[in-house]
């Protein structure tokens, strides 16, 4: 790794300001367990002068219960922490799940949500490490095209992509999409709350280097549902998801009366299954409308040269958190 | 029975274990030498490319940069298959071939430095698949070798080097055939065998002929007897520090060597080059790539009547020992298949990609994951059952073989017919095989299955050992034995074998460090030559000193030397223990007894090992399990259990059993990179996912040395990829043709193609 300055902000104020100083060439870091790797591969072709740690900036890591049942989940928050804390056991299974499906038991002591939902892309043509050759460039680098449109894209998008095919990487993201999430962003124009779906972009989100992601809110749950979060991956721990699923079901008298379904590495962002949804709600869920419910929200879907297997995990995944 | 033995057969701690897990063993990675610089290579961005242009300065201007070496300016050292890889080359022929070589006072520095040479290519095509390579207008990696195409009528291991295996008639052979099957499978995933530790060189030049290496080898000593004559023939002493793994890969490292000694000579001073893992993955050993296309005839009751056709060996950007896998593979091959008539031809290729290298498995797993599923899909007609096919056609005593050498080899080893029983019984073979293609079970969408292979090398007795042992006056011993510990735990062992000889506690035989100037030769812990060979050298030293001591105490006990025998550094007379004597009043305080001890090759005692895999295959989504691997062996006698059986878990990992399911480095076929070198993405099996494992090991005793001993830890990841292989086939009643089976392939063979 090449050097660089490190300072412990202590306050949000101070971190903010100390990014301003450095005038985009600093940037901030959390658990680090992805930045660290960016910069070691060295992926990227400016290399930041001064790094700043949030992680010494104290109240960012508090999960709380708020008495209509919202709950706020600090950005800090460890990944582990998230996935033992009683309330997120209590009202938001889908959490805990997709929480403790992140890497292994090292990188969740390590990694906190807020980074889990900011990190970079996994594609392997953007994480190319420099010393073996040169760092790739490419489409989200902002030079040339994206070279796994025409290359080994067997991980990469089956929904598109504007020229870049790189899927979201984040477990927690999808199954806080299912659960209608809303994040809280700070920034020198202060603070603004929006909802999770509109923090991914194509290119990743809408992050600015000068702005921390916060906290993350969860609205009160849709009581007595069902909350699904499954991941194929070809390994069960470390690896990054194939496909996620993230599913949350409300049923009345054997009735589907409301319902929420996330895809996670299928395209660039998370991807909410409207259609599939539709296709369910008001009908009793049973395997053949799940399988119905499942080819619907793959409708569209176009596959890369050598990922249409894809597609059929992400069936199967949506059936079985529908049905099983 | 095997005898009853005082440490032989009895778990003992090894010997460094508290070392390792204490962090005192010394990795190359801890070794600093006084005024030590850092060498760093520039990797070439293209797979093929002529280097038409190099600008130095500015790296050579950098505060701490000592040198700065392209292909102007290296030693003109080669290594390779005949002679053809230079230090750096003016051209490249894989991404990350190495462009230019840096010297400087830190790491830090070296890397920057690397940004600071400007280099002009001129890209050349680029040549990937090993069948395109050979054709017409396919691009020439190499000049003197048109058509792509690697000499296999070198002298490896002598003027008649195996390279192929021609015997009988085949057509005839096929004539005689009731099934004629054939087809092209591919084993070329590449993998990288992925020991913990990168290989790591440090050279030092004690004048223009005496060099010092350091490195984290297996077989330290090929630093001194292999590299000595690439580079001039200089003085090489080969020191081993302790070695984190190398599963073959590790048994040395020409590259790092050439570009550290490189370094250490223009700075004159002592140079580390020790790879990072993205180098490791990268540049370094990857397995060959095998392709068999070809056919075979058998009868009905799976009697082989014929074998032929080609067998593509895909080198990658050059050919480190290429020539001996493929003598080694030609061998084993004929282990496994017994049967009269053969025409296997081989052809060697280079191709743009890393180069292929030593690992584990050394050409005879490469050729038998390709070739087996032809030999499957013939049994699979008359529905033979393929345990009894192995039982039938696994070599014998009295079968013969050409080995690696091109001598024809008459077998005087075991019959393992009841290895092969106790492990079908183990793993309840009979319940759960249910016939070719089908599933042992199916449980909604997932189904499981059985698949069996198995595996031998005649490698146990290959190659030459020397040692020595010193008998010292306090009633300790050393051994004197180029033997670097690399995770196996033979350097216990071969105390344990001396131990015994001389029935003095195990914790008063020490042996030396690994260092070419202190010890004999010894061509090092290759193939599973450990046990019998190393062993044999050691043993026969160990009898030799002991023979000695008795020479000098049959005086002083007024007997013959052979009526005398040893205790704890107590001689006597043999059922007088009490006319005991100890050793230092035999040997005298200020002098030492030495024994001498040597093995020559011997090729006619044949390993075995048949290894049993149950999977559960995912319909829906393509996934694999591996649910239970029973291996199944006899070892003659077991040397230390837990060392052993080490060795046979070793089948997973190491470019092994998973190789069959997702270990592969995945080469870009337009750019040249492969793309999953990290730990991330090259998916390797964790402790998470261990499947139940359950080893068979027999001990019938074998004609080796003193204790019936023979090697099987090379074999145990061979049988592994076909194996698991057959298993999924038999799970979803599908073949393929390639590895490894990835959701993908599952999905298509199960007709789930387009998502729809």
């Amino acid at each position: 790794m090449k050097a660089f300055h490190h300072y412990n902000a202590r306050s949000i104020d101070q971190a903010l300001s100390l990014i301003k100083d450095h005038d985009g060439q600093a940037r901030f870091i959390a658990g680090g367990t992805d930045l660290l790797g960016v910069l070691k591969d060295d992926i990227l072709p400016r290399y930041p002068l001064a790094i700043i740690n949030i992680k010494t900036i104290p109240g960012l890591d508090e999960i709380e219960e708020k008495k209509d049942g919202t709950i706020t989940i600090g950005a800090l928050s460890k990944l582990a922490h998230v996935a033992g804390s009683p309330v997120i056991q209590k009202h938001l299974p889908a959490l805990v799940e997709a929480a403790q499906a992140v890497a292994t038991p090292e990188i969740r002591n390590m990694g906190t949500i807020g980074g889990n939902l900011c990190q970079d892309t996994r594609c392997w043509y953007y994480r190319y490490p420099h010393q073996m050759g040169g760092r790739i460039q490419c489409f989200r680098k902002g030079k040339g095209p994206c070279l796994a449109l025409k290359g080994d894209n067997r991980y990469h998008s089956i929904a598109g992509g504007k020229g870049c095919v790189a899927v979201c990487p984040s477990d927690t993201a999808i199954a806080l999409v299912a659960l209608d999430a809303r994040i809280v962003i700070i920034g020198p124009q202060g603070e603004r709350e929006i909802p999770i779906m509109d923090f991914y972009t194509n290119m990743g989100t809408i992050l600015k280097p000068d702005e921390i992601l916060k906290t993350i809110i969860i609205p009160p749950v849709l009581a007595e549902s069902k909350q699904i979060f499954l991941k194929f991956t070809l390994r069960k721990p470390i690896d990054f998801a194939v496909v996620s699923v993230a599913s949350l079901i409300k049923e009345e008298d054997g009735m589907c009366t409301d319902v929420r379904i996330a895809l996670g590495a299928v395209a660039p962002t998370p991807v909410r299954a409207y259609s599939a949804e539709d296709m369910l709600r008001g009908n009793s869920i049973d395997t053949a409308l799940a399988e119905e419910a499942a080819q619907q929200a793959v409708k569209g879907f176009k596959p890369l040269s050598m990922n249409a297997y894809k597609i059929e995990i992400t069936k199967t995944l949506i059936k079985r958190s529908l049905v099983q | 029975m095997p005898k009853e033995y005082r440490f032989i057969g009895k778990p003992t701690p090894r010997k460094d274990a508290l070392d390792i897990v204490t962090g005192r063993a010394r990795y190359i990675d801890d070794l600093v030498l006084p005024r030590m610089l850092h060498g760093k290579v520039l990797r070439s961005p293209f797979p093929h490319a002529k280097i038409k242009m190099i600008q130095t300065d500015r790296a050579e201007a950098m505060k701490g940069i000592r040198a700065v070496l392209t292909h102007y300016n290296v030693p003109t050292w080669q290594t390779g298959i005949p002679r053809h890889v230079k230090v750096l080359d003016s051209k490249v022929r894989y991404v990350g071939d190495a462009v230019a070589l840096v010297a400087a006072e830190t790491e830090e520095i070296a890397k920057e430095a690397l940004d600071l040479i400007e280099v002009e290519y001129e890209e050349l095509p680029a040549v990937y698949d090993v069948e395109e390579a050979i054709r017409p207008n396919a691009p020439q990696l190499y000049e003197e070798f048109p058509g792509n195409l690697l000499p296999l009528d070198v002298p490896t291991f002598g003027p008649k080097t195996l390279s192929q295996v021609v015997l009988g008639d085949v057509e005839a052979g096929f004539q005689e055939a009731d099934i004629i099957e054939e087809g092209v499978y591919s084993y070329e995933n590449i993998p990288n065998p992925l020991p913990i530790e990168p290989p790591g060189v440090i050279a030092q030049w004690d004048g223009p002929k005496r060099l010092t290496v350091w490195s984290a080898t297996q077989s330290a000593s090929w630093h001194r007897f292999i590299m000595q004559s690439k580079m001039g023939f200089p003085d090489i002493r080969a020191i081993g520090t302790h070695c984190g793994g190398s599963f073959g890969s590790k048994n040395y490292a020409a590259q790092p060597l050439f570009y550290a000694a490189a370094l250490a000579q223009v700075t004159n001073r002592p140079v580390k080059v020790y790879y990072s893992k993205e180098e490791h993955f990268g540049t370094f050993s990857l397995r060959l790539g095998s392709r068999f296309r070809g056919k075979v005839g058998m009868k009905k009751d799976g009697t082989l009547t014929a074998v032929s056709g080609t067998w593509f060996v895909d080198t990658g950007a050059f050919s480190d020992m290429a020539q001996a896998q493929v003598a080694v593979g030609c061998g084993e091959a004929q282990l496994m298949l017994r049967c009269p008539n053969w025409d296997l031809k081989t052809k060697l290729v280079c191709t743009n990609r890393s180069a292929s290298g030593v690992i584990r498995g050394f050409g005879g797993q490469e050729l038998e994951a390709a070739l087996m599923p032809v030999v499957k899909k013939a049994l699979a007609k008359p529905d033979i059952d393929p345990v009894q096919f192995i039982k039938k056609n696994y070599v014998k005593p009295g079968d013969g073989y050409f080995w690696r050498e091109g001598n024809w080899w008459v077998s005087e080893g075991m019959d393992y017919s009841k290895a092969i029983e106790a492990g079908a019984a183990a793993f309840q073979w009979k319940d759960k095989w249910k016939g070719w293609f089908k599933p042992t079970a199916i449980n909604g969408p997932k189904r499981i299955g059985v698949g069996v292979a198995a595996h031998g090398n005649a490698d146990v007795g290959e190659d030459e050992s020397e040692a020595y042992v010193r008998l010292n006056p306090d009633a300790t011993a050393t051994i004197h034995v180029s033997v670097a510990e690399s995770g196996m735990g033979q350097r216990s062992s071969l105390c344990k074998m001396a131990a015994e000889v001389l029935q003095i506690p195990l914790e008063q035989v020490q042996i030396t460090p690994v260092d070419s100037l202190v010890n004999p030769f010894d061509f090092g812990l290759v193939g599973s030559r450990g046990t019998y060979a190393v062993g044999s050298a050691v043993i026969e030293a160990a009898e030799n000193a002991r023979q000695k001591l008795f020479e000098l105490a049959a005086p002083m006990l007024q007997a013959s030397p052979e009526s005398l025998d040893t205790e704890d550094g107590m001689v006597f007379i043999k059922g007088q223990t009490d006319t005991g004597i100890p050793w230092r009043r035999i040997i005298g305080i200020a002098q030492t007894c030495t024994g001498f001890g040597r093995f020559e090759p011997d090729y006619s005692k044949p390993n075995f090992l048949i290894l049993f895999t149950e999977v559960e295959v995912d319909m829906e989504t393509g996934k694999i399990d591996l649910l239970k691997v029973v291996a199944a062996t006899d070892a003659g006698q077991i040397i230390d259990p837990p060392s052993l059986n080490g060795q046979i878990y070793g089948s997973l990992g190491s470019a092994g059993i998973d190789t069959a399911i997702f270990e592969e480095s995945i080469l870009d076929k337009k750019t040249g990179q492969i793309l999953n070198i990290n730990m991330m993405d090259y998916k390797w099996r964790t402790f998470s996912e261990l499947p139940e494992f359950q080893n068979v090991i027999l001990e019938s005793g074998i004609r080796t040395h003193r204790y019936g001993a023979v090697g099987v830890g090379e074999i145990a990841t061979s049988p592994g990829p076909s194996a698991v292989f057959m298993a999924v086939s038999n799970a979803i009643g599908k073949t393929f043709t390639d590895y490894p089976l990835t959701p993908d392939k599952i999905l298509a063979a199960v007709g789930k193609k387009h998502g729809e």
